[in-house]
């Protein structure tokens, strides 16, 4: 019996307006574990809208998503929100850390949701973060320095073991220096836990980090 | 890392806000928890006059204005009863006892109530407590007075002074009313302070007391100068029937060990009212009655108590409302985390609920602590006994009512809450 790949996309097809363009429209895309694809494409060309459908906050107009071999649009409710939780970690441009909560505490909120006992949050969610290179566990994360709020996101995007990362922009709001570290702690980071990563950016100098490139654009048709 | 932690967390966060919204709700719950257990306190306060009597007859219009004088002092009779009568009375009626009372004279404005000295003996203000003196003794024989507590307060009346009565009870001017009329003061007859009383939290505390006979004396004085200018004394030998007047009785019926009800007293309540002349008053039932008569005035107090609550419900709703602008982020971010929308609208609902629970717990609680120290402080400065008391189920209705409004309070925020787009909410700032 053969593990579903992390990631599987099927003639999926996404407009805001019911009788407008599609803004994503995706024929096939594969993602194998721990496979790191790069998606590329212009502003506007439906990058984080495709995160959306893949992560299930948004529905599509046709086709399927499959996420570890379920399709995430099938389940409903509170199903679908768990699912996303145990299944896929997200990494947002702007972090979105919890305001208020601690560095510690903003990787635990992860674990919440997801299927590790309540006991062990704390040691699991402590000891990723040390080692990602957070000393200040305890350290409100809005108090953090840029990079190492996004080491707190990545932690907490890994947090529940993951089989799929979803990495919107997260380089746009850095520093060409800080932009190659953080790219490469999200690959490494996803590496050791096999997770399957999925980064969309528009930035050029990210394309030479990835194996697997992809434009957007390019999806529309079945791929050769 | 529980929900608890983020319902907490929100509530730390902004904790001018969450802590001005527990204070309003405080506010509303103490306000209602005071109100309902004042309203029994003070029914309490008003039984206690009445003490252990069972029967007060006089010759007033009604029962309630026969209370309202004979106990509370509230005016003079101006229906007398006669001492003869009264004996015919004694004599016709099964009580364990019968003070006669006489009320007509004052000092400084306060009730002068004549009386026998069973009156300290036997009858007790309140039912549980026997008289006593704070300082000297009750009286024994004519022209001796007792002070009651807040009536020594205002005077400043001590055991060994002399003092005159006045005629009348209405304010005069021996009470500082320059305006009133001059009253009628008993010059020729002056009193000696024997006894000043502890409080009882009873209207007899603003009472002066001395002997029935001593007051006939000074009245019949009045008649018999009226009559004869010359005259210059009169003694209890000079008394005749029509100078012996009372204008109540306070009246005990026998009662079975550990009980305070008479199994006979219907029976002798219809004996007495058969005299059309007499006004027979059962003191716990026309209070009972002038109770139903203001309970409309509860029902508004309680109105505008439930009234606060639900302003202070609407504050929850609005300090939630508004820190929903700024949690849409955070809602977003738990979502994509793996929360769902019913959990986070419970987090918000929760959290209304919590500050309606604190603000019951601190309402009810200062209300308790609030109201002992109010009822010291009345004893103390008014001496009036107030004893709040309220049933747990009351307070227990009370507080889950205000849970209940608290939670609702939060419905609209959580609704927002529920309602907030993920995908909206996460875009970069700026």
């Amino acid at each position: 019996m053969t593990t579903p790949i992390p990631l599987s996309i099927r003639d999926l097809k996404f407009r805001y307006e019911p009788a407008g363009p599609w803004t994503v429209e995706i024929a096939q895309l594969d993602v194998r574990a721990g496979e790191q694809v790069l998606l590329t494409g212009g502003s506007g060309s439906g990058k984080s809208t495709l995160l959306h459908l893949v992560s299930g906050l948004v529905d599509p107009a046709e086709g399927s998503v499959l996420i570890a071999g379920h399709n995430i649009h099938d389940l409903r409710g509170a199903r679908r929100d768990l699912f996303r939780g145990r299944h896929v970690g997200v990494i947002f441009q702007t972090f979105n850390l919890l305001h208020g909560f601690s560095a510690l505490e903003n990787v635990m909120a992860a674990m919440m949701f997801g299927t590790i006992p309540r006991a062990e949050h704390a040691g699991r969610a402590r000891r990723l973060l040390e080692h990602l290179g957070i000393e200040r566990v305890d350290a409100p994360a809005d108090r953090l320095s840029v990079g190492q709020q996004q080491r707190v996101a990545v932690a907490r995007a890994l947090a529940c073991d993951p089989v799929l990362v979803l990495a919107d922009e997260p380089t746009a709001s850095l520093d060409p220096e800080n932009s190659d570290a953080a790219i490469r702690l999200i690959q490494e980071a996803c590496r050791e836990k096999s997770a399957a990563l999925v980064c969309v950016s528009h930035d050029p100098a990210m394309t030479e980090r990835f194996e697997r490139r992809v434009r957007l654009a390019d999806l529309a048709r079945p791929l050769g | 890392m529980t929900d608890w932690t983020i319902i907490l967390r929100s509530m730390t966060s902004r904790l001018f806000s969450t802590l001005v919204t527990v204070l309003t709700v405080a506010i509303a719950v103490g306000l209602l928890v005071v109100l309902a257990s004042m309203r029994d306190a003070g029914r309490r306060a008003f039984e206690r006059g009445s003490g252990d009597m069972h029967l007060l007859v006089s010759a007033d219009a009604s029962p309630l204005v026969s209370v309202l004088n004979g106990v509370f002092y509230a005016n003079a009779p101006r229906r007398p009863i006669t001492w003869e009568r009264y004996e015919q009375l004694v004599k016709g009626t099964p009580a364990e006892w019968a003070i006669p009372t006489q009320l007509g004279d004052s000092y400084m404005g306060l009730p002068v109530l004549a009386t026998t000295p069973e009156f300290f003996t036997r009858f007790r203000p309140d039912a549980e407590h026997p008289w006593k003196a704070a300082s000297g003794r009750f009286f024994d024989k004519p022209f001796e007075v007792v002070v009651g507590a807040r009536a020594a307060k205002a005077t400043g009346l001590r055991v060994g002074e002399r003092v005159f009565l006045t005629h009348g009870i209405a304010q005069s001017r021996q009470a500082g009313d320059a305006g009133a009329p001059e009253a009628h003061v008993h010059y020729d007859f002056s009193y000696e302070v024997v006894g000043v009383l502890e409080p009882t939290g009873s209207s007899h505390d603003r009472a002066v007391f001395t002997d029935l006979a001593s007051s006939w004396v000074i009245h019949a004085h009045d008649r018999r100068t009226r009559q004869d200018p010359a005259i210059k004394t009169t003694t209890e030998a000079d008394l005749v029937a029509a100078d012996r007047l009372i204008t109540g009785v306070y009246l005990r019926l026998f009662t079975r060990p550990g009980s305070n009800t008479p199994a006979n007293l219907p029976q002798v309540f219809d004996a007495l009212r058969r005299d059309a002349t007499l006004t027979v008053a059962q003191p716990k039932q026309e209070i009972d009655r002038l109770f139903v008569i203001v309970s409309d005035l509860n029902q508004i107090f309680l109105a505008i108590g439930a009234c606060v609550l639900l302003a202070s419900g609407v504050g929850i709703m609005l300090a939630l409302y508004n820190s929903m602008e700024s949690r849409r982020r955070q809602v977003a971010v738990l979502r994509v985390l793996g929360a769902s929308k019913g959990r986070v609208f419970g987090l918000v609902l929760t959290e209304s609920a919590l500050i309606g629970v604190m603000g019951a717990i601190v309402g009810a609680g200062g209300a308790a602590i609030g109201a002992r120290l109010v009822a010291a402080a009345l004893k103390s400065r008014v001496g009036v006994v107030v004893t709040p008391d309220l049933s747990p189920t009351v307070v227990v209705v009370l507080l889950a009512g205000t849970v209940v409004l608290a939670a609702l309070a939060g419905v609209v925020p959580a609704v927002m809450a529920y309602r907030t787009s993920v995908a909206r909410n996460l875009r970069p700032i700026g």
